[in-house]
């Protein structure tokens, strides 16, 4: 098990490379650049382009620009953003703790409704709870994010206006919880309505094929109580390919949601994304892609471990 | 995706707005609150602006939007009024050659501004003449300055005492009253070795009313009550403006009519009628420097041509008229503009040296036979041919703009139905606008037909004109960065330029750009689109707003206040 994780962390490095190369070749492929804001100015010149192409270090060949940023990166200096030239480590900071809020809420409500709705739909299969529970799963799952968004900004903020449009909570207002509670409400139920599907749908799968093997008839033989045999027995196994889904969500918690967070004004790591790509802010779109991947390469690897750690029937040779 | 995305807000948005009942309101640009209304004190004014100010740092700003922040927070030496008149802020008058302020001394000349006694930084520091030659050196020094216009112009800053800068420019330069419109505190930034990394990026720290108190990114910017400032305790009204970062001018107008903030920045003239019909909202309707237009190519439409290259269907002044004449400026605004902008004649709009004259109006049928007489032949397809050449243009302007889109459609009709064949070939103004040559900007090179973009110039306008202008700015290979896209070229117009660039005398400086922009529409090279106002939006409590044609909106929010 040890030696498996240390082989797959050494195989992470050239594939992280790569991902790093690819992400600085698609950013600099970008036509404009970080210094297409400045243009329109009819004060901004020729000399006043070269010269801040110098000061970001834009004059410099690529193959170099991508070197030094690398090897910054790699000594935790991750280099200032074009824009607001904010160490983007201070960029990211600010904005983790407003995603990390949104997404580990949507994560938390996630699980506590899509596990037991999973296992009821398993239970009950082809019941009308069944048929009603997936029917619905499948339309928000095939629900454009942005267009859900607006319909639910549209209905309980604008017509109804029982809920606030965006941002994190009333500006101008001491802190209050049930104000910050409100505006959490329409993001959260816009992202977990959309990611819940899959959850469901995996868990129902799972459940059905487990609730199918021998053992689940010798648990009713020996008398248990069907809590016990659908909670201990079916759950425990159906769980495994559950985990690897959480498992790879938790980038997400870092990442946040693009189109979420723009639409409802969030400022979380999703709008500094969209905010630093419209701009060409190279540094910034850097370090967040680098940051993401890595914990992808992670989330996948932990994955794994769990699912051997879970079924000791799978072996890592 | 950001395209879809806005498509549907937009939409969704105008249907929501349908099924309101409209109300009898009629909330126009009615300016400020009347004089004998009681003013109430105190309160914070939420100001929702779609675009997040990336910096505030006055040398470092390159968005509208940051401005639109620190006009409450930093001041500078002087302003301009909405008409056009300087005005001076921390100066005690402005100087100029009649009041011996401003002297020339051959080629070059001298500057003495007399700054205000007892004038405070918010932080309680005294504001001095060593602040305004500080602002000078800070703005040539540092690096990552946005751009050093006028700055560069500068030979040295005498201060012979604390309230007296005396500025020595090395040329004659006529923009000088409007130089130092932002001055930055030495006492608080000598020390710094790089400011973009300092805390003033963020809280930059200025004479104003305001001074910013909190940044939160992505979310919001706080401004409170400078005690400091000049003006108090009368002034400034509010206890505190906040301006929150909305991703979409459709978001902030929801929020607008919702009463989640009480004013917003900058509507496009599409949401106009919204605002209109929504009860106890006002709109801001001030008239801008900005001109829509659309420059035609008179050179080969190949990169870096010869400027002498003729273009062989622009080439041909008929088709350049004949273009203009079948253009229904009028009709594209009252259609797609909601009546809010004027039918364009020259790049300056606005101000003292504002043209005077006109471009001529919408005549299909004069089209027509200006291209009967040139010999331009319609053909079985109705498109007009000449000596083996069809009429045959591209016609780009920016990727996504709804506006420009629109009007692109009703142009390429037009221009059809008088034997014109115009073909849409849009780009991304990041490349279209990007006005870089390594950035392919195909007004740089000279690859296009017909674009269509904006343009503001500022209140002197001769760092519009000159670059734009004169033959000797037309962007080269080995210099690429004059400005003369539409390659136009007339020894008149330079010789107007360069005697308007070298004299302070302001009715010849006048009478000189009102030849060139004569010259320049004599030529038929530029179709002046219209004249494009600048629309912001507030509840109808939000009271004491004057426009500004020069400003943001926020140019006085000293005067603001809150009606209870």
């Amino acid at each position: 098990m040890g030696r498996y994780i240390v082989r797959r962390l050494v195989q992470a490095v050239p594939l992280l490379l790569a991902i790093s190369v690819a992400a600085f070749a698609i950013i600099k492929a970008q036509p404009g650049g970080p210094l297409a804001a400045y243009e329109g100015n009819p004060d901004f010149t020729e000399a006043d382009r070269v010269r801040l192409e110098h000061a970001f270090g834009l004059d410099q060949p690529l193959p170099l620009q991508y070197l030094s940023w690398l090897g910054n990166f790699l000594r935790f200096d991750w280099g200032y953003s074009f824009a607001s030239h904010q160490p983007v480590l201070t960029l990211i900071g600010e904005r983790l703790p407003n995603t990390l809020y949104l997404m580990g809420t949507v994560f938390v409500v996630v699980l506590l409704i899509a596990i037991p709705i999973g296992v009821l739909t398993a239970v009950r299969q082809y019941s009308w709870f069944d048929h009603v529970v997936t029917g619905t799963i499948f339309t928000f799952l095939s629900t454009p994010t942005f267009w859900l968004g607006l319909l639910l900004i549209i209905v309980f903020g604008l017509q109804l206006r029982l809920l606030p449009l965006g941002g994190m909570q009333t500006l101008g207002a001491q802190f209050d919880l049930g104000d910050r509670l409100k505006h959490l409400i329409l993001p959260v139920a816009t992202i977990a309505l959309v990611q819940m599907g899959g959850h469901v749908r995996f868990l129902r799968a799972s459940m059905l094929e487990t609730i199918g093997q021998d053992y689940m008839r010798t648990a009713r033989a020996k008398g248990l109580a069907e809590r016990v045999v659908i909670l201990r027995h079916a759950l425990k196994n159906a769980a495994i390919p559950l985990v690897t889904i959480i498992a790879l969500d938790m980038p997400e918690l870092f990442v946040g949601a693009l189109v979420t967070e723009q639409i409802f004004g969030w400022p979380g790591m999703g709008r500094l994304f969209w905010d630093a790509a419209t701009r060409s802010d190279y540094p910034v779109l850097q370090g967040i892609l680098a940051v993401s991947s890595t914990l992808i390469v992670i989330a996948n690897l932990f994955a794994d471990v769990m699912y051997g750690w879970l079924d000791p029937r799978i072996r890592f040779n | 995706m950001p395209r879809v995305l806005t498509l549907l807000l937009a939409g969704l948005f105008v249907a929501t707005a349908c099924g309101q009942t409209p109300t009898t309101s009629t909330a126009t640009g009615s300016p400020a609150a009347s004089a004998s209304a009681a003013i109430t004190r105190g309160g914070t004014a939420i100001v929702a602006v779609w675009q997040e100010p990336s910096t505030l740092a006055a040398h470092y700003q390159n968005q509208t939007v940051s401005g639109v922040v620190t006009d409450g927070v930093i001041e500078g030496l002087a302003s301009t009024l909405t008409d056009g008149t300087y005005v001076p802020v921390l100066a005690q008058s402005v100087p100029d050659v009649a009041n011996g302020g401003v002297v020339v001394k051959g080629t070059k000349m001298d500057v003495t501004w007399k700054l205000k006694p007892g004038i405070k930084w918010s932080d309680g520091e005294p504001f001095d003449s060593s602040d305004v030659k500080y602002t000078w050196e800070i703005w040539m020094k540092d690096p990552k300055t946005n751009n050093r216009t006028g700055f560069d112009q500068i030979e040295s800053i005498d201060t012979p005492d604390t309230l007296t800068a005396v500025v020595h420019y090395k040329a004659i330069y006529a923009p000088y009253p409007l130089n130092f419109t932002n001055l930055m505190p030495r006492h608080l930034l000598e020390k710094e070795a790089d400011i973009s990394k300092t805390d003033y990026v963020r809280r930059p720290l200025g004479t104003g009313p305001f001074k910013v108190t909190d940044f939160k990114a992505g979310d919001s910017i706080t401004l409170e009550k400078n005690t400091n400032y000049r003006g108090a305790p009368e002034k400034p009204y509010l206890d505190k403006i906040i301006f929150k970062s909305v991703p979409s001018s459709q978001v902030a107008l929801a929020q607008l009519q919702a009463g989640e903030v009480h004013a917003m920045w900058n509507l496009t003239e599409a949401q106009t009628p919204d605002v209109e019909k929504t009860q106890g909202l006002t709109l801001q309707v001030t008239p801008a420097p900005t001109v829509e237009r659309i420059e035609l190519n008179t050179a080969l439409n190949k990169e870096y041509p010869d400027p002498n290259s003729v273009h062989p269907v622009l080439g041909d002044i008929a088709i350049r008229k004949a273009l203009l004449y079948a253009t229904p400026k009028q009709q594209i605004i009252d259609k797609l503009l909601f009546g809010k902008g004027k039918p364009g004649s020259s790049p300056v709009s606005q101000g003292w040296a504002k043209y005077t004259g006109t471009q001529e109006g919408y005549d299909p049928a004069k089209a027509n036979s200006t291209l009967d007489a040139a010999g331009w032949v319609k053909g079985s397809d109705g498109i007009r041919t000449k000596s083996g050449v069809r009429a045959s243009l591209t016609y780009a302007t920016t990727t996504g703009d709804q506006l420009r889109e629109r009007v692109q459609q009703v142009l390429v009709d037009e221009w059809k139905a008088v034997g014109i064949e115009v073909k849409i070939q849009n780009q991304p103004s990041s490349v279209l606008l990007s006005g870089s040559c390594t950035g392919k900007d195909p007004r740089k090179l000279g690859t296009f037909d017909l674009l269509m973009f904006a343009s503001s110039p500022n209140i002197d306008p001769h760092t519009t004109i000159a670059p734009r202008y004169s033959s000797k700015n037309i962007p080269t290979q080995a210099d690429c960065s004059g400005q003369n896209y539409t390659r136009f070229k007339n020894p008149d117009a330079d010789k107007a330029i360069d005697e308007a660039g070298t004299t302070l005398d302001l009715e010849k400086r006048k009478a000189a750009y009102q030849t060139v922009m004569k010259l320049l529409n004599d030529a038929y090279v530029i179709i002046w689109m219209y004249d494009r106002a600048r629309i912001d939006a507030r509840v109808n409590a939000l009271q004491g707003w004057t426009p500004n044609t020069w400003g943001n909106f926020t140019w006085s929010v000293q005067d603001w206040w809150m009606k209870k």
